[in-house]
């Protein structure tokens, strides 16, 4: 095999690997406490900074569901004083996808109840969509995106694409085996012919 | 709510530090020994189990069976992370991949050298796929045998892949999400396969495995060792068996012949040349753990930068599980400008890290050339003292995974009887609580053990730096040690560091 087809194949295997790692950055962390504002656990509750803000948000109930109601609660402070934040939030949504633009939907605005900004949220259809919160302070805008999967996860993509990966790299090795197999046998046909006539 | 474990006591770090304090005036004021008294027992030498041991080696079936129980729990782990729950101290892919087999394997390291990648399902399964045998040799081996192109044919591309592994597992937080856990698994047996499909014998563990390379250079510390029972029967064999296979068994997966090996750093103790040899001439032997590091393993570049990156990513491990590490990265990532996540602080945080090792290392290790006035090049000389890197950072990393192992593995047995967290909840703070309370050992006994195991490693990079400073130094120089003071304060401040680290709260990881 040439360095081209080597080098094909580990930037294939290289690019799989790297849309896995997206999707897992999309899911996000998931949650492994109790919120106390909620008898459910949360799906995720992810400290984030942006800007002059640390930022928390979690998602209820912790496996939300297509028509069923949930709701995302935010919560930023500001890095230097710990001040919560105590404007406007308003939330927005739309599909996650790999390649393309999809229209984001408002969910609504929010002001802070004891300095927590809640958004109910229902979705019809199951799905990866981001959720957006944008909020300005000091003239700066401040935009957070944050993943939400409603319904089960699509757990076949992994397995696929390893299997997927093994075979063509198995069946890519058998063709060639095949070829040097071949042109071995037609080089002894030549040798032995060649010894005939002398 | 963040919970931490406490730190070692102060009087354990009092007695640590005087420890390494007489131990670094001890080594400047003893003359070097000329020799090194190495005494080994050959397993199967032993009165009574000594056959059976012999026949253990030699048997194919033991290891098939682990390995089938290691795969049984592999594709457990793949199917819990993908179709499980998110919850991660409730699936048992997360659980048995980090809390248990990630912070454990170093003592299996420890006490049985390389024998976890005799059992590694990742080549087990890439073995069964590629070849098509469950253990026979294959022909063809339905590999295009291409020899691996010698800019990948040494280590570095396995301490990229470690270094690219912490930073899933630290930055990422991998060991928070079934899910990626899984897919990490995954990727791994498609390396694996990949690698045995393509190139010949098996180069993904050779050059390539994180963890195969991490457990070849810890195994040079191991106290036991996989080598001839007659140093003569193999000078005298023609055949070569244990290099070559023969018709039922495979060859050496990473190109070692048994009657010349002196060192652990790539053998996988697959076993294959204990089923070939024809006179059964190889076994399991106990030896000194430092025998390798002192004097028998060769200084390569290569390696000597992967031994120096480990003892940079074990303290990096130990940095970034405390408290104040995730001010640190706020602080950064307000000078630059990060924001979400903080992954890009966090890259610079692990380079730097790794760079700061490096950089300290390098500048005592031209010190001690510019003291002893030694001809050797600095390239040598590196190689030659990295070797001191290897039982500092594999001291600390056991004591930081004991703390982990005692104090977080406490009601994982939970997960074996519902892996996949099936209508579970995440762990209430009560149960948090009950287990930061709950050890599977003594506080007292944890500290104890941590302290032993920094100043044994302390120890043996003493003697490291004594026997490998010989060939800077004369032999029998009294105060020759002297010369070696750049290398003494590089193990003096190493260590010195990982206590602090140790002495610290560490954050409870799940």
């Amino acid at each position: 095999m040439n360095n081209a087809k080597l080098i094909i194949i580990v930037i294939f295997i290289l690019t799989a690997w790297s849309q896995s790692l997206f999707a897992h950055h999309v899911l996000g962390r998931p949650a492994y406490s109790l919120n106390e504002d909620s008898n459910t656990p949360p799906s995720m509750q992810v400290e984030t900074q942006i800007g002059d803000y640390f930022v928390t948000y979690m998602v209820f109930p912790a496996f939300p569901k297509a028509g069923e109601r949930g709701r995302v609660n935010l919560y930023a402070t500001h890095i230097d004083n710990g001040n919560a934040y105590n404007g406007e939030v308003t939330f927005k949504v739309r599909d996650d996808v790999l390649f393309g633009n999809s229209n984001p939907e408002t969910l609504g605005s929010q002001l802070p109840d004891d300095s927590v900004f809640r958004q109910g949220f229902e979705f019809s259809n199951d799905g990866d969509y981001i959720i957006t919160a944008e909020f300005t302070d000091g003239g700066e805008p401040y935009i957070i995106d944050f993943p939400l999967r409603i319904g089960p996860p699509s757990s076949v993509g992994p397995i696929g694409l390893a299997v997927g990966v093994i075979v063509i790299i198995l069946f890519g090795v058998n063709l060639v085996q095949r070829k040097r197999l071949l042109t071995s046998k037609l080089r002894n046909a030549h040798e032995e012919m060649g010894t005939d006539k002398s | 709510m963040t919970m931490t474990h406490p730190g070692l006591p102060d009087y354990w770090g009092l007695i640590i530090i005087g420890f390494i304090s007489f131990g670094v005036l001890w080594t400047i004021f003893t003359p070097s020994p000329a020799h090194i008294r190495t005494s080994v027992l050959s397993l199967a030498n032993l009165p009574v189990i000594g056959t059976g041991i012999r026949n253990m080696v030699a048997s194919r079936w033991l290891l098939l069976s682990l390995k089938f129980v290691m795969v049984g729990f592999f594709l457990l782990v793949i199917i819990a992370g993908l179709f499980g729950t998110p919850i991660p101290e409730r699936n048992i892919a997360t659980v048995l991949t980090w809390n248990l087999w990630w912070t454990g394997l170093v003592f299996s390291v420890f006490l049985l050298g390389s024998a976890w990648c005799a059992v590694c399902p990742w080549d087990a399964l890439s073995q069964w796929l590629v070849r098509r045998k469950l253990w026979r040799r294959a022909e063809p081996n339905n590999s295009l045998n291409i020899k691996v192109p010698r800019w990948l044919a040494n280590v570095w591309p396995a301490l990229f892949m470690f270094v690219g592994l912490t930073w899933l597992e630290l930055g990422v937080g991998i060991t928070i999400s079934p899910y990626a856990t899984a897919a990490l698994s995954l990727l791994m047996v498609v390396l694996a396969t990949a690698s045995l499909a393509i190139f010949q014998r098996k180069a993904f563990c050779r050059y390539f495995c994180p963890v195969g390379r991490t457990v070849g250079f810890y195994s040079q510390l191991a106290p036991i060792e996989l080598r001839p029972i007659n140093n003569d029967t193999c000078a005298n064999c023609k055949t070569l068996d244990c290099y070559h296979g023969n018709a039922e068994v495979e060859p050496c997966p990473t190109w070692l012949v048994m009657g010349r090996l002196k060192q652990n750093s790539y053998c996988t103790s697959c076993g294959n040349c204990t089923q070939s040899c024809p006179q059964d001439n190889i076994t399991w032997r106990f030896r000194p753990p430092s025998v390798e590091a002192l004097h028998s393993a060769r200084p390569h570049w290569d390696e000597s930068w992967f031994m120096i990156g480990l003892l940079a990513l074990t303290g990096f491990h130990g940095l970034t599980m405390m408290p104040f590490w995730e001010g640190w990265m706020s602080q950064l990532a307000q000078v630059i400008g990060d924001s979400g996540r903080l992954l890009s602080s966090f890259t610079i945080g692990l380079i730097a890290c790794i760079a700061v090792i490096a950089v300290i290392y390098s500048a005592l290790v031209e010190a001690t050339r510019k003291i002893t006035g030694t001809d050797l090049e600095f390239k040598r000389l590196f190689s030659t003292f990295a070797f001191v890197a290897l039982p500092l950072a594999f001291s600390y990393h056991m004591a930081h995974n004991l703390n982990h192992l005692m104090r977080e593995s406490v009601g994982i047995g939970a997960v074996f009887v519902n892996p996949l967290g099936i209508d579970t909840v995440p762990l209430s703070m009560m149960e948090k609580h009950e287990r930061h309370m709950t050890m599977w050992m003594s506080q007292d006994l944890l500290f104890a053990l941590q302290a032993g195991l920094m100043i044994f490693g302390f120890w043996i990079a003493l003697q490291v730096i004594r026997h490998r400073g010989l060939t800077v130094i004369p032999i029998n120089n009294r105060l020759a040690g002297i010369k070696l003071l750049p290398m003494l304060a590089f193990a003096f401040g190493i260590t010195g560091f990982h206590l602090w680290l140790l002495m610290q709260p560490m954050i409870m990881r799940m």
